[in-house]
């Protein structure tokens, strides 16, 4: 089931469409400053973003950094919003569950599609960024001792191996920091027969996450806010790496993701299934 | 129907269930009882200042309410007291430790060495050496909770010290001491420092304002602890900085030769009192002869002659801060524990008065110095 549940999910054009929306704003960035080399400064705009003008390769990092807070977030709620409710709406849910899988195995196929999305959309996002941040910029040969590419934040130099050995911890990071999203997007997917319902719902979540995380007077569940450790990918190219955020990171998306799938599981086990 | 409805319920009571234990785990961690030790205030001090050689790496998360009317003119200070500031510290003594003030999207890096300081800072790709000096501005590593608490005991009289019972701070059991300052000027109500049990390190500094300057013992003034706290010694290679080779690096100003040099150029010696709102003058190593400082421990008073052109900044600056106090004594304003004053006597020049003391006591030495009495 769950191989069906993957191929219908890379075969809709719409999974693809939404993909190539999502690499057009990097790319768009990265084709502005390539014209005008009109940086902003360190420490404003998306992270990393005014390091790539000196080196390309960190462009995947801003590519991310650029998508992580709106359309990446978007864009995984729209697809696991429609997971159940889109199978509810378009009238097929009964069919699938006419099948002798059960319902438990379908929610656990659908979850195994979203996440794969969710896996293919960074990593594509990465590429693309890798690309074009090759293409249009210097990239430099990042040797031990010299800096530019190689220095982390704490201005020590990195090896190559390293730089990329932490990207790629950082690419996996942000895909994690997304599987939230999804669990939102499928539970909500479960009480509704309505994906846009679904997709605003988990959106709604995040709107407000964020919204409380700069409020002063929310600090006290500031630590449990779903968005609070995103940008903790960052602290990964500090020297020594700072891993507190990135732990705790990791360790609330996997709370969020077990709560509600769980509660997915509960309502849809034995809901009416009627479309 | 009844056995699906038996199920549903079945498997909500498993949701509620787990919800419930992960909601609690965080309160369960925090209402882990802190072992209090018998140890007596004078000797928790004496454990507290005996610290500063023990090694250990954190992060700390320091909250300052002082907003300091010197923004334009000294922002990174500004920022320091006034802001949320999360801090990474590796310390293997008072001449070998590194703290980096860390942000979202950038750091600062502090890194002291026997032979000076390095400041990294990541977002301007600029390194910084500074040599030692006895007089400097406030700079991250004074926010650490080990190095502020150590500084804040470091005057208090044991009569001004009492035990307030154990808590826990970062994992750790710490044993509270509190400095209530016996000068009727001071304007910090009192200082707690939590100290590792075992270490004698302060983990967590609370220092709160008197009410009359705004204080309020729910919202310290300067609130400095530990969230995590590792106490092997870290390597050396870890405080160690060498600039990148595209860094700007550049040599940092001695903020102590530059008031010297300024006070000697501009400064006209005058006479001050040997005391002032009841406090004692005092020597400190590398302040300039025409400044003239008073008190002891938190308690403190700085007057400083300045020529008139400084004077009428300082007083565009002060009578635009929205709490400023203006009488024939002068212009005075408090940020939270900290006062600032400019008086202008009639017959001579200007003097600033700042210090951690009282609008009142602001007042009572404004009124002492030469020129104002006649």
């Amino acid at each position: 089931m769950i191989g069906v549940e993957l191929s219908k999910m890379f075969r809709r054009p719409r999974t693809w469409a939404t993909i190539a929306v999502l690499n057009a704003l990097p790319v768009l960035v990265a084709v502005l400053l390539q014209l005008t080399d009109l940086a902003p400064r360190p420490g404003e705009g998306p992270p990393f973003l005014s390091a790539v003008l000196t080196n390309g390769q960190l462009f995947p990092l801003a590519a991310l950094a650029i998508v992580l807070p709106l359309f990446l977030p978007i864009a995984v709620a729209v697809v696991s919003g429609d997971a159940v409710a889109g199978e509810a709406q378009a009238g097929t849910l009964r069919y699938l569950l006419a099948r002798p899988a059960g319902r438990t195995r379908l929610l656990v196929a659908k979850l195994v599609a979203v996440l794969a999305f969710v896996l293919v959309t960074v990593v594509v996002v990465a590429v693309v960024g890798y690309l074009v941040g090759t293409l249009l910029f210097d990239a430099q040969p990042v040797t031990s001792g010299t800096s530019g590419a190689g220095t982390s934040m704490s201005g020590t130099p990195l090896t190559p191996e390293e730089l990329a050995r932490r990207t790629l911890l950082a690419i996996g990071y942000v895909a994690v920091s997304m599987l939230g999203v999804a669990a939102f997007g499928l539970f909500f997917s479960t009480l509704t027969d309505s994906p846009l319902a679904a997709a605003l719902g988990a959106l709604a979540v995040l709107v407000t996450s964020s919204l409380l995380f700069t409020l002063d007077a929310a600090s006290p569940i500031a630590p449990y806010l779903p968005t609070r450790y995103w940008l903790a990918f960052v602290d990964l190219f500090r020297d020594p790496v700072l891993w507190r955020d990135v732990v705790r990171g990791l360790a609330l998306q996997g709370v969020y993701v077990g709560v509600l799938l769980t509660a997915a599981w509960a309502n849809f086990a034995t809901k009416d299934v009627t479309s | 129907m009844a056995a699906r409805g038996y199920g549903r319920a079945r498997r909500w009571s498993v949701v509620v269930a787990l919800v419930a234990v992960l909601a609690s785990l965080p309160a369960l961690v925090g209402a882990l009882p802190a072992d209090d030790a018998d140890v007596g205030a004078a000797e928790l001090r004496a454990a507290v200042l005996a610290s500063g050689g023990v090694g250990f790496s954190g992060y700390a998360v320091s909250a300052g309410g002082l907003a300091l009317p010197v923004g334009d003119q000294l922002p990174a200070v500004a920022d320091l007291l006034s802001d949320r500031s999360l801090l990474r510290v590796w310390w293997r003594g008072p001449d070998e430790h590194r703290v980096d003030v860390v942000s979202a999207a950038g750091e600062t890096g502090v890194h002291v060495d026997a032979g000076g300081t390095w400041t990294w800072e990541y977002e301007s790709a600029t390194a910084t050496r500074t040599a030692p000096a006895a007089l400097t501005l406030p700079a991250p590593p004074d926010l650490v909770p080990a190095s502020l608490g150590r500084r804040l005991l470091s005057e208090a009289a044991d009569d001004e010290l009492s035990r307030i019972g154990a808590r826990r701070v970062a994992g750790r059991d710490a044993l509270g001491l509190r400095l209530v300052p016996a000068a009727p000027a001071a304007s910090v109500a009192r200082v707690d420092v939590w100290a590792d049990a075992a270490t004698g390190l302060p983990l967590a500094v609370e220092v709160v304002a008197v009410e009359e300057v705004g204080g309020d013992a729910s919202l310290p003034a300067l609130d400095t602890r530990f969230l995590d706290l590792d106490l092997t010694v870290p390597p050396a290679g870890v405080i160690a900085f060498t600039p990148p080779a595209d860094a700007r690096v550049g040599t940092g100003e001695d903020p102590a030769g530059l008031l010297r040099e300024a006070a000697d150029r501009e400064l006209s010696p005058v006479r001050l009192p040997v005391e002032l709102a009841g406090l004692g003058r005092r020597d400190v190593a590398g302040a300039p002869a025409a400044v003239g400082l008073y008190g002891s421990g938190v308690t403190l008073l700085a007057v400083a002659p300045v020529p008139g052109r400084l004077a009428a900044g300082l007083r565009s600056t002060l009578t635009a801060a929205p709490d400023a106090v203006t009488d024939e004594l002068g212009t005075r304003v408090a940020a939270g524990p900290l006062g600032l004053m400019l008086v202008e006597p009639p017959r001579s020049g200007a003097y600033v008065l700042t210090g951690t003391v009282t609008l009142d006591a602001l007042a009572d030495a404004a009124a002492a110095l030469p020129g104002m009495t006649s």
